[in-house]
Order: C-alpha cells, then structure tokens, then sequence
C-alpha cells in the first residue's frame, strides 16, 4: 500500500524535471479555439502526467467523482474561447495529490493579462488550492504553470521569492498578521519592498483602508475584527503594491449585498487604474456579472469550459448553463 | 493482515524517520540562513528571548531546587549515611547536578514552558494561513520567524543551565542540612572534583538541546494543519519528539564526553 503511494510522487518528479529541462516554452499559440483537455490526451503514454481516466478510482480519488461514472468529464469539452489577448498565467495539465485525493486532474487553463478573470465552480474543487500552486506555496505533482512565460515549479526558493514580488493575494480567510494591528498590515509589504518614508506609507495605507472603509479602525487588531473586516483589510493588504497579478480567494463571501456590491466596484476601479492579471474566485453569480471579463467554470479537477464571460452565459454545455445559471435540473446534484 | 498490522505498527516509526528527516533539513536550512545576509531577526531575537525568559524562570527555579534537593540530594544523602560520607555529596553533585541533572530540568523546563509556546504560535499562524501571506509577501519564515527562536532558545538554554547548576547545587545544600551535617565538606568535596570541562560541556549540551527543542518545535508548529485541534495535536508531539530528541543526543553528547576526557571519570 505504502510502496504504490510512494512510487507515484517519484514519477511525477521526473515528468517535471523533464519539463525544467526543456528549452522555455514558445510563447503561447495565437488564440483560438482549443480543445484542451479530452481530445489531445488520450494520445499520450498512460504512465505520463495527467492519467487515463480508466486508471480511476485504483490510486486515487478525485472529488466529486462516481467511482462508477466511466466518463466522468462528458461536460468537460474543456474548449478555451477566443478572448483576443495574451495569457499572462498558463496552467497546463496540472496535477496536485493529496495523500489519495486527487485535487487537480490535468487542468489546462489560461488566464488573460490586462482583464479580470473569474474562476467559479462548486467547493471543495480545488480553486484555493490552484491559487497556491500558481504563487508557489504548493508544489504540483506533475505539470506545468508559466507566469509571464515563467515556469514556476523550477525556480529556485530565491527565483520565487522575487516573483512574488509581483503578485497580490487576498487569501479566503485574509490571513492578517495577528501580531499587528490593520494600519500595520497594510503597510507591511510597502515596509517590505519599497523605501518609501513613513509619510509617503501612511498616505498610501490610509487612502486603501479608506477605500475598504476600514480607516475609523486602522488601529484594531485582527481579532478584534469581523470576518468582512479582515476581508477588507486582507483586501487592502493585497493591492497597496499595486501588483500585476492580483488573485482574490473569495473576496465576497461574508459580506453584505451592499458591501459586496461596493468591493467590486473597488475590483474594477483599481483595475482600470493599474491594469494587470486580476483572478476572482467566487462563487457568487452576481460578482461574476458585474466584474468579469473572463471566467472559467473547475469542476472535478478541469476546467469544464472557458472564455469571454458573455459568451459563457450564454454556453450550450449543460453544466455551465446550470452552473452559471443557476438552475436546479443539470448534472451537478447536492452529492 | 499481517502486513496491515505491521503497517499500522511501523507506519508511525515510518512517520517519524521521516519528520527526523524534515527536521534535519530545517536545521539545515535554519543555519545557513543564520548566516547568509541580510540579518532582520534581530528584533524578534530579542523578544523572543525576553519572552522565553520571562517564561521559564520561575519554573526553572522550582524545578531545579525540588529536583537537586529531592532526587541527587534526599536520595544520596541517604545511601551516603550507611558510610558515613555525607561530606561527599559535595562531588556527587559535580556527577549528578552539573553533568546531567541541571541540563536535563533544564532542558525539561524549556521545552514545556517556551518550545510549547512556539509550536503554539508558529502553529496557530499556520492555521490562519499568515505562514502563506508572509511568503507570498516575500517573506523567509525561516530566516525571520525560525532563526530567532533558534538562537534565543540556544542562548536560553545554555544561560538557564547555569542558574540551574546553582539553584540543582542548593538543592543539595539544604539535603546537606536536612541530615544536620556541616556545610564545608559538601563544598570542599564539591570544589575538587569540579573542573572546567565539566562546566563548559554542561553548557555546551544544554545549548545544542536548546537547538533541538527550537528544530522540532518550530517544525511542528509550521507543519500544524487541522484547525485548532491540530494545534492541539502539534504541541503534544512538539514535546514528546523534543524530549527524545533530548535524551537520545545527551546519551551521545554523554559518551562522546567520557571517551574524550577521560579525566573526569576519575571521582576525588
Ligand atoms: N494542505 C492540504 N492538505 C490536504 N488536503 C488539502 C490541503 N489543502 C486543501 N486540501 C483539500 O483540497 C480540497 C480543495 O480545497 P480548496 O482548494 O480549499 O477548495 P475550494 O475550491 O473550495 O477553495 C479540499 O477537499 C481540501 O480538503
Ligand atoms: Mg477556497
């Protein structure tokens, strides 16, 4: 049992290594319209990075998945629309384990530079764990993810840390510092990164917690707050690089309508302002109406569709339409 | 069915080889961002050890004069009565409080008191996921969170077992007292046998024991997962994997010691 679990991370390895060794990736193929996830793997050798979906159910689980189901991403046409720009984060055909639940199960995804994107799908499918992968806290078990063309899984800890330099991240929880009270949070990664005089940091700090509304409790420690407060603050933590890439885990749920409404507003203004790859993960189908521009629907580790979000809404895939829609009747059950 | 009682018998010693393993490496890692440039742990060092301080002394200080009067004293004084030796209780304690029993309270100590108040914390920041923000916000862990506490709790450590020599050493005193004797010849007989091999290998071992108990604790607390119950469970291990860890190097440290000066074998 121990052997057969032990002998799988040591495959996967080498597929990465291989990878780490190829010359950098051609930059991405003009866009168009790709089938991604079925069609082109069935062709690749069985023991290689994304399996066979026979292999199903011996090794490992994937949630949401009927052992018996034989054709478990019938809804998956994995077809990535035409969005008319350049992807700044790939994704391609990632797989991530843990112990024997499978969390991503060869997921392909592009996420466009210069627009905000949107992932949706049920819980549990793994979004928080894709946003780990892409910043590097989590290390894949096989596949690849580029951010600006850069392989992530093969930099070194240093090539990492000068990355994320780059990136802006709203965790689900807004993952404050406890030690410190929310002035002090925002103005950790100016203090962090830049040489900016305390001045110039107490300005930028209180314009974002202004913004949040958050600027009467500047001075409250995290425990003191609600979890819409440290929401809001993890909000304002994540933007006061003004980052490239920003990912926001969930940035609605436990908000008020109002407030929910307000932060997206926030979403779009700071985009308009700074530009940049935004990724919003949500679940919630007004947030997807009012502020994205591209969405991809996860389900059981794959992206059962992707593209411009107007085109997605009106999708003929069954399970985006319920997905996206909201509807009772469709493949996805209370199960 | 044999094998799966097998497994379910060796998986957790599996289990551990393999966390001995990780916490190598952290050690590993924790040393050479000790000295690899730039150096912004002072600050938490400093509280750090102030915090560790403000912890352990009054436990300490308990602990090692019931223990030094207790278990060397009472115990000796005793079994030294039937010869009419009380006098040599004096170069017992040189044996018995500096060798091993001051390092081990405090080793004791430091690890229940602060190496359980780390895992505690560094534990509790894992859960809310700050471990995370602080690396996506460029930010080593290790150099800025595990560094310090590895050198404060080594300087601890090592400073601790001084004041425990001391307080392990009156303990024997008021066993000396207790059996009515005098006091010179506890100190004359205390005075020739102690040498200053004894002294710095005392503190020598309790600073790498310091060392231990901040690898297995911090390890502990930053792979903590589960919520708060895994918190719980991070602290529990902390402890019994710090005392193995403990007691396993001290019998090694012991060894290599006696073999190397063969002198102090020698009682006077
Ligand atoms: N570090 C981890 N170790 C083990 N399992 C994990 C870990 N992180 C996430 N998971 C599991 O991965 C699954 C997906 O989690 P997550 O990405 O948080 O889902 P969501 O799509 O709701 O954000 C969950 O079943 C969770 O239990
Ligand atoms: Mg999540």
């Amino acid at each position: 049992m121990a052997d057969e679990q032990s002998t799988d991370p040591s495959q996967d390895d080498t597929v990465i290594e291989e990878r780490s060794q190829e010359p950098p990736p051609p930059p991405p193929p003009p866009p168009q319209v790709q089938a991604q996830a079925g069609g082109d793997q069935s062709s690749r050798d069985p023991d290689s990075a994304a399996p066979e979906l026979g292999t199903l159910n011996k090794d490992y689980t994937i949630p949401g998945v009927d052992p018996d189901d034989t054709d478990p991403y019938r809804w998956h046409t994995g077809e990535k629309r035409d969005h008319g720009g350049e992807d700044a984060i790939e994704v391609i055909d990632l797989v991530k384990q843990f112990g024997k639940t499978r969390i991503q199960n060869g997921l392909n995804l592009g996420l466009p530079d210069n627009e905000v994107s949107m992932v949706l799908g049920p819980s549990g499918t793994g979004k928080s764990v894709l946003i780990k992968l892409i910043v590097g806290l989590l290390y894949p078990d096989a596949g690849d993810i580029l951010v600006h063309g850069e392989s992530v899984p093969s930099m070194t800890d240093d090539e990492l840390f000068e990355m994320r330099k780059k990136f802006g991240l709203l965790f689900q929880d807004g993952a404050l510092f406890g030690s410190m009270n929310i002035y002090d949070n925002t103005a950790f990664p100016l203090r962090q990164h830049t040489d900016k005089s305390e001045d110039e940091i107490s300005e930028i700090v209180n314009r974002r917690l202004q913004e949040v509304g958050l600027a009467e409790a500047h001075y409250k420690m995290p425990n003191e707050l609600s979890g819409g407060m440290r929401k809001r603050a993890g909000f304002a933590r994540a933007l006061v690089l003004d980052p490239a890439i920003v990912f926001f885990d969930e940035p609605d749920s436990g908000l008020d309508p109002v407030r929910t409404a307000l932060l997206c507003e926030l979403i779009r203004e700071v985009h308009e302002e700074n530009g940049g790859c935004y990724m919003v993960i949500s679940h919630d189908l007004g947030t997807a109406r009012r502020i994205a521009d591209f969405i991809a629907v996860l389900w059981k580790g794959r992206i059962v569709e992707s593209g411009p979000s107007e085109e997605l809404f009106n999708s003929d895939n069954d399970f985006v339409r319920q997905f996206l829609n909201a509807e009772v009747d469709g493949p996805l059950a209370m199960d | 069915m044999v094998r799966s009682a097998a497994d379910r018998a060796f998986l957790p010693a599996k289990n551990l080889f393999e966390q001995v393993g990780n916490m190598m490496i952290l050690t590993g890692k924790t040393i050479v961002a000790t000295v690899k440039p730039p150096y912004p742990y002072g600050g938490e060092f400093i509280s750090q050890f102030l915090f560790a301080l403000q912890l352990c002394w009054f436990p300490l200080l308990i602990s090692t004069v019931a223990f030094g009067f207790g278990a060397p004293g009472l115990q000796a004084a005793n079994f030294l009565t039937l010869f009419g030796a009380l006098d040599r209780l004096g170069g017992f304690f040189i044996l018995a409080s500096v060798r091993e029993f001051a390092p081990f309270v405090t080793a004791v100590v430091v690890a229940g008191v602060a190496g359980t108040a780390i895992t505690a914390d560094l534990g509790a920041r894992k859960i809310r996921e700050e471990l995370d923000a602080l690396m996506v916000l460029g930010v080593d862990p290790i150099k800025n969170l595990v560094v310090p506490r590895f050198l404060s709790l080594m300087l601890i450590t090592g400073l601790l077992n001084i004041y425990a020599l001391l307080f392990g050493i009156s303990g024997g005193l008021f066993a000396e007292l207790t059996y009515g004797q005098p006091l010179g010849g506890f100190f004359a007989t205390l005075f020739n046998n102690a040498s200053v091999t004894d002294l710095w290998g005392s503190v020598l071992k309790t600073t790498l024991f310091g060392a231990i108990v901040a690898i297995v604790c911090s390890y502990k607390g930053m792979n903590a997962s589960g919520g708060a119950q895994g918190v719980g469970t991070a602290v529990n291990e902390a402890v019994v994997i710090a005392f193995m860890g403990v007691f396993a190097f001290n019998y090694v440290f012991t060894q290599t010691l006696l073999a190397t000066h063969p002198e102090i074998s020698a009682i006077k």
